[in-house]
């Protein structure tokens, strides 16, 4: 009886310290994003901006989760020199620049054509016992040119209709980049995110960057979207612009996150900065309560991101459309990708284009019906 | 990584330190059932007359005369409706059949603790409410808890399949939030008295004090453990006036070393139910429109958050629905908050945030109309503006907190108050009470 009491009292215990914690461990795991070797070549990815999905000898296949992102290989003194580089969900227009991270020489790249317009490849002649940088990048990825993306989360059980959404954004050619706030799928399956992926690259001619949402969460604690997807916080430019996600799934962020988060808001202070996650820190409808788990963390947030001068903050989890602001900062929720939509609401399936600039921050937010 | 080591240690101290008293505190319980067979010497001083114990036998009529005199009502044969009586006159026999020819001895034993019962109010008895009481031979506390348990999952399909099929819509959400929150305590209510009525034959129930003190003041110690904030130690200050039918009360929590401070005032008005000052001669129901003001800083954090907040507050005497919950009540409450949020720096934020507030629970009376008075209760809360905040779930932050809270007057002049929550964040509170011209 005492040992069952124990035995008890030990899972109350530690399900009382997971709940305090709850995003630590997927933290902890972003760490380990963009890391891969096989072959001979070891590889890191910058920022974890990229996940390994594999590293064989002579190739890799890296699945992109930011238009712009470096890669650190080093090649053993033995290794074959020659190596295929795949990136999926990489810009349509994307180049791959490889140089020795000593002296800057730039090796040979040659293009493989592919059919897939977000599906990128090239033959990069590595050089044996050397380390190379290989940054995949769009031309004028670091102008301050103008630009549109697309926002856009909670697709959800609404997987197999996501096609009428992509459609719909392919009429559209100034957009560069969805930007997807959490909920990709409904359970975060390995098979359900395959098939995500599958359904993007046979619908958008333009790839998409995502935070993970409270659904990628149950299942294994969204390993499967780490694998195959990437970190859950990252933070990466474009044109000027800092764009942030941070996971907000559990309606907190861990430490872990908050610390990173306070790194990427003090590198764009004075820049035009987006950050995105997915559970609101505040829900506009109070009444609901939709938003953090506690109204004091989720002031601190806001509070934070306003002095830090954030220009836009991008949500889901609500499966709807609201403009407002927190703490000043303008603020959209956009869970339009289909999941049980909030009805009443007149609004149904939906997008936004979102204009901004390096010099003037946020320009212009669109709402965009689907259906 | 060096935020691992800093931070998760302090929540896993305090997790340690439920534990631990957890563990501690268990095998006194188990004891329970061997003990009850010898009465200890505390046992016997405590349900003496001298802490206001009885020492008629619980299972006579009689036991519930302790204490205050009740109003009896129209269905006690032999007296008046209306009329102030005490209540060691006829009641009708109890529900449940008792054996009622134990000898008159202020050493008579009370009911053996009954494994099977109480093993059965927890497995399956948390999904099946009544199954206990029945198989300890409570046919009609076993009804009504089947029935409670299925009123309270009736709401909870009311308001939640609606939420579900309406995507939680802005229209709609508030009525339906409050119906489904209202089938969980109704649930979380009949769950809890289905543990209750297992266990409490085996004690003499208390019963609500028959009077308080018109002012108390307590002054005590906090401590949080939440990852998210800086702050861990606070002084509390409290004070709590009684004034017929209004109750006043002021907390302030303030953290020495952080500098976050809540103030929190406001009161009540008992629209229902016998005066906080005397409940002598009621069971204690009773329901409270409420008005307070809360002001939070959070100086670390940057920002303040000031508000007011209106609510209902209702408790119901477990006993009018069966004998067997005598001294155990259930209390419920429903409100509105709305807030604003002023931030430091060259910040402007002109919103106003509303929020649900709703909480229940399930208490039990100390004392038994001697000095020492009291009630402890095991409670749900909805807000997630307090320092426990709401749990962080797979849902996101949709679930409020949930605490065990006590407090009890030791004689005229001291008491003290203990509570622990679990939401997002841990917290624990002790004070100790001081009361001006108690009059027991």
């Amino acid at each position: 009886m005492k040992r069952v009491g124990l035995v008890v009292g030990l899972v109350a215990g530690l399900m009382l310290g997971a709940c305090l914690r709850p995003a630590e461990e997927r933290a902890v795991r972003d760490a380990k994003v963009g890391l891969g070797e096989g072959g001979g070549l070891s590889l890191v990815v910058e920022g974890g901006l990229a996940s390994v999905r594999g590293v064989a000898p002579g190739e890799v296949v890296l699945w992109g989760n930011a238009p712009v992102f470096t890669a650190r290989a080093t090649l053993d003194a033995d290794a074959r020199p020659d190596w295929l580089v795949t990136v999926r969900n990489a810009m349509p227009d994307a180049q791959l620049v490889a140089e020795l991270e000593d002296g800057g020489e730039v090796l040979a790249v040659e293009p493989v054509a592919q059919v897939v317009p977000t599906v990128k490849m090239w033959r990069v002649a590595l050089r044996a016992g050397a380390v190379a940088r290989l940054r995949v990048a769009p031309p004028g990825w670091d102008s301050s040119a103008p630009f549109r993306f697309a926002a856009l989360a909670d697709v959800q059980e609404a997987l197999p209709r996501v096609g009428d959404i992509y459609a719909r954004l392919t009429r559209d050619d100034s957009l560069r980049f969805i930007l997807f706030a959490g909920d990709l799928t409904e359970n975060g399956t390995r098979e359900q995110l395959m098939e995500f992926q599958e359904r993007l690259e046979a619908g958008s001619r333009i790839p998409l960057y995502a935070t993970l949402g409270n659904h990628e969460t149950f299942t294994g604690d969204a390993r499967e979207y780490t694998s195959l997807v990437g970190r859950g916080s990252q933070s990466f430019v474009f044109q000027g612009v800092r764009f942030t996600v941070v996971d907000s799934s559990n309606g907190t962020l861990d430490p872990i996150v908050e610390e990173q988060l306070e790194g990427w808001l003090e590198a764009s202070r004075q820049g035009t900065h987006v950050v995105a996650m997915h559970v609101p820190p505040q829900d506009p409808v109070g009444l609901r309560g939709g938003g953090f788990a506690n109204r004091g963390e989720s002031a601190a947030l806001v509070g934070k991101l306003a002095r830090a001068g954030v220009d836009l903050t991008l949500y889901g989890h609500i499966h709807s459309y609201y403009s407002f602001t927190n703490a000043g900062i303008p603020a959209f929720i956009s869970g339009g990708g289909g999941a049980i939509p909030e009805t009443f609401d007149g609004v149904g399936r939906h997008y936004l284009a979102v204009d901004v600039s390096a010099d003037e921050g946020l320009r212009e937010v669109s709402l965009i019906r689907v259906d | 990584m060096a935020m691992l080591s800093g931070l998760a240690p302090r929540a896993k101290v305090v997790s340690g330190m439920l534990l631990g008293a957890w563990i501690s505190l268990a095998p006194r319980a188990w004891a329970q059932e061997v003990e009850s067979t010898r009465p200890s010497a505390f046992d016997l001083l405590s349900r003496g007359p001298e802490l206001g114990g009885t020492d008629l036998p619980r299972d006579l009529p009689g036991r519930v005369t302790v204490g205050p005199a009740k109003r009896v009502t129209g269905w006690e044969a032999g007296a008046a409706a209306g009329a102030d009586v005490p209540l060691s006159l006829p009641v009708p026999p109890p529900a449940v059949p008792g054996p009622s020819s134990e000898p008159l001895s202020p050493l008579a034993r009370r009911e053996e603790f009954r494994v099977l019962p109480a093993a059965v109010s927890v497995v399956p008895g948390l999904l099946f409410h009544g199954l206990a009481p029945l198989v300890a031979g409570d046919g009609p506390t076993a009804g009504r808890l089947f029935a409670m348990e299925g009123t309270g999952l009736g709401l909870i399909a009311l308001g939640g399949v609606p939420i579900v099929l309406t995507g939680a819509s802005r229209r709609t959400i508030a009525p339906l939030y409050a119906v489904t929150l209202a089938g969980f305590s109704v649930f979380g209510v009949s769950a809890l008295a289905s543990l209750y009525s297992v266990v409490s034959p085996t004690f003499d129930p208390g019963v609500p004090a028959a009077s308080l003190p018109p002012l108390e003041l307590e002054m005590g110690y906090q401590y949080v453990s939440d990852t998210s904030f800086d702050y861990d130690h606070f002084v509390t200050l409290g004070g709590r006036a009684r004034l017929d039918t209004m109750t006043l009360e002021a907390t302030a929590r303030f953290a020495p070393d952080e500098g976050n401070t809540q103030v929190r005032l406001g009161g009540a008005y008992r629209l229902l139910g016998a005066p906080a000052r005397r409940l002598g001669g009621s069971d204690g129901s009773s329901l409270d429109a409420e008005l307070f003001g809360l002001f939070h800083r959070f100086p670390t954090e940057g920002f303040t958050v000031g508000g007011g907040e209106v609510g209902l507050r209702g408790r119901y005497a477990m006993a009018r629905v069966s004998p067997a919950l005598a001294g155990s009540f259930a209390e419920a409450s429903i409100g509105m908050a709305l807030q604003g949020y002023s931030y430091m720096g060259p910040v402007d934020d002109g919103n106003l945030h509303e929020q649900l507030l709703f909480t229940f629970g399930y208490g039990v009376w100390l004392g038994r109309g001697g000095p020492l008075r009291g009630e402890a209760m095991l409670y749900y809360d909805h807000r997630k503006d307090g320092f426990a905040g709401g749990l962080r779930t797979f849902g996101g932050g949709v679930v409020g907190n949930f605490g065990l809270r006590g407090r009890v007057l030791l004689d005229e002049r001291w008491g003290v108050a203990a509570e622990m929550q679990a939401g997002g964040a841990l917290v624990g509170r002790l004070s100790l009470i001081y009361a001006l011209d108690g009059d027991a």
